[in-house]
């Protein structure tokens, strides 16, 4: 391990836990919420089954709405909202909340996308054999596209890890934040450059599992 | 046993079907022919109300679906089966899989979903293609699947649109002999809709010509017989021959 690495060690490693507290929830955040937000975006659509008119487009402007702030933006103006929930707007629980918002924007909007793929005469048939609605989304949909879901989770986090790297405005932290101060800001080139080696580790871990777990999935 | 009674759509102000009035009869293989556009899917599709009429009354069984409340339109649903040109098969299941979801979707338990599954593959000659995904699967044998996952809950009646049109004649023949064996043996109500005359003509009691969201007529005929048309290269050989030399 190079010096420069060692010499910061702790404050590397509480760097890497702050990333994935916020990765982490904006990942809990796009699955939990993001999922249910974005196929009912896809189902509230003109002919799909839960179409309505009213409930689509408000759906879709408040999604645009969010993903179209700059991100840096977003973070300011959720301010007042965050110190509601959390208490404070200041440190890396706060900055989950911004976090948390742009990832379920983000991933809902996949989530449509993926499902959208699916032939609509699967879910004629899923009509056509007795399903409600909710069982032609658990039983049908969500298993035809299952690898699109995966895929859209995969660059939802990458996009999820590149917005947590602008946390330090809000002292949220992270290994973005550490690049900034310690190596950008202290001139100390090389440790940015190693904790850019990280990140880039990072992407392209997540990239490859993902892309393997999809392609696992997909048997059409 | 399906009555529809002056019933209309429309699909964005341009009326389809027309104050149709037609019964299909308990134990009949209806067919429907007509033009590309003429209105048949839409047809068939109000029969299960996968299109809500904007008029008249559609009933099975003496009972206005129109009425329904959700829950007891969908047991309904599971008492007609459907099968559709493209098969329309969940590509992530097996055989198996896509034929169990529609015993589950009636909440027939696990155990006998087992024996069910079998027996509906064994009617459609796919025993041995249960762990197989459709794309492992020819079109005839994906139409199979979808016959055997539409009549897994032992429906009375299967609608089929345009079953065969994406099939080769010898797989039609295949197919239609399978349907045939369905009404025959299982005692299911079959409506039939094609555009192709000679699949109708081979095993319908009953046939219902429309053009342009009307009935222009529906008349009885008699079962022609499924033709025997093999894809083999001696066939081939033999047909083009007899042309050649017939011609001479
Ligand atoms: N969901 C729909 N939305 C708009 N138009 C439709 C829809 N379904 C069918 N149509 C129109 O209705 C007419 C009849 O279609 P269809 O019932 O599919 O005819 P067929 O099965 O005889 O070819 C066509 O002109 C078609 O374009
Ligand atoms: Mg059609």
């Amino acid at each position: 391990m190079p010096d420069i690495v060692l010499e910061y060690a702790s404050e590397i490693r509480l760097a890497i836990g702050q990333t994935f507290v916020m990765v982490g929830i904006s990942i809990l955040a796009a699955v939990l919420v993001g999922l249910p937000l974005g196929t009912w975006l896809y189902l509230s659509r003109k002919g799909q089954l839960l179409s309505n008119r009213f409930v689509f487009s408000s759906l879709n402007l408040l999604v645009n709405t969010i993903r179209s702030f700059p991100f840096l933006l977003l973070v300011v103006f959720l301010i007042p909202f965050t110190r509601i929930i959390i208490g404070t707007a200041i440190g890396t629980a706060a900055a989950t909340v911004p976090l948390a918002v742009i990832a379920i924007a983000h991933y809902s909007r996949l989530v449509e996308q993926s499902l959208l793929e699916v032939p609509k005469g699967v879910i004629e048939a899923a009509v056509s054999m007795g399903a409600s609605t909710r069982e032609v989304v658990l039983k049908f949909l969500f298993v035809e596209a299952r690898s699109g879901l995966v895929l859209g989770l995969t660059t939802s986090i990458v996009s999820f890890i590149s917005y947590s790297t602008i946390m330090g405005v809000v002292g949220g932290g992270g290994i973005g934040d550490f690049a900034v101060r310690y190596g950008y800001q202290q001139f100390q080139t090389e440790l940015m450059l190693y904790m850019i080696l990280i990140m880039v580790i990072l992407v392209q871990l997540i990239q490859f599992a993902g892309t393997t777990v999809a392609r696992l999935l997909d048997k059409r | 046993m399906i009555s529809l009674r002056n019933v209309d759509k429309s699909f964005s102000k341009q009326p389809v079907i027309q104050s149709v009035t037609l019964s299909i009869e308990q134990g009949e293989i209806h067919g429907i022919i007509g033009a590309s556009g003429a209105g048949k899917s839409t047809l068939l599709r109000l029969m299960n109300l996968l299109e809500r009429p904007d008029a008249g009354i559609v009933e099975f069984d003496g009972t206005d679906l129109t009425i329904l409340p959700k829950q007891k339109l969908r047991q309904i649903r599971q008492e007609m089966g459907m099968i559709f040109q493209d098969f329309n098969l969940v590509g992530n299941k097996t055989v198996e899989q896509n034929v169990a979801v529609s015993l589950e979707l009636a909440g027939v338990k696990k155990h006998e979903r087992t024996d069910r599954i079998q027996e509906c593959l064994r009617f459609v000659g796919l025993e041995s293609f249960a762990r197989k995904y459709p794309t492992e699967l020819s079109g005839g044998q994906k139409q199979r699947v979808a016959i055997a996952r539409a009549i897994a809950n032992r429906p009375r009646v299967l609608l089929c649109d345009e079953p065969t049109s994406s099939l080769d004649p010898s797989t039609t023949s295949e197919i239609l002999r399978v349907l045939q064996d369905i009404n025959q043996t299982l005692g299911v109500t079959i409506v039939l809709v094609s555009h192709e005359m000679q699949v109708i003509q081979s095993i319908c009691n009953r046939v219902t010509i429309m053009a342009d969201g009307r009935i222009e007529a529906t008349v009885a005929t008699e079962p022609a017989g499924i033709t025997e048309i093999t894809s083999d290269a001696g066939w081939f050989l033999t047909q083009l021959v007899e042309r050649r030399d017939s011609h001479a």
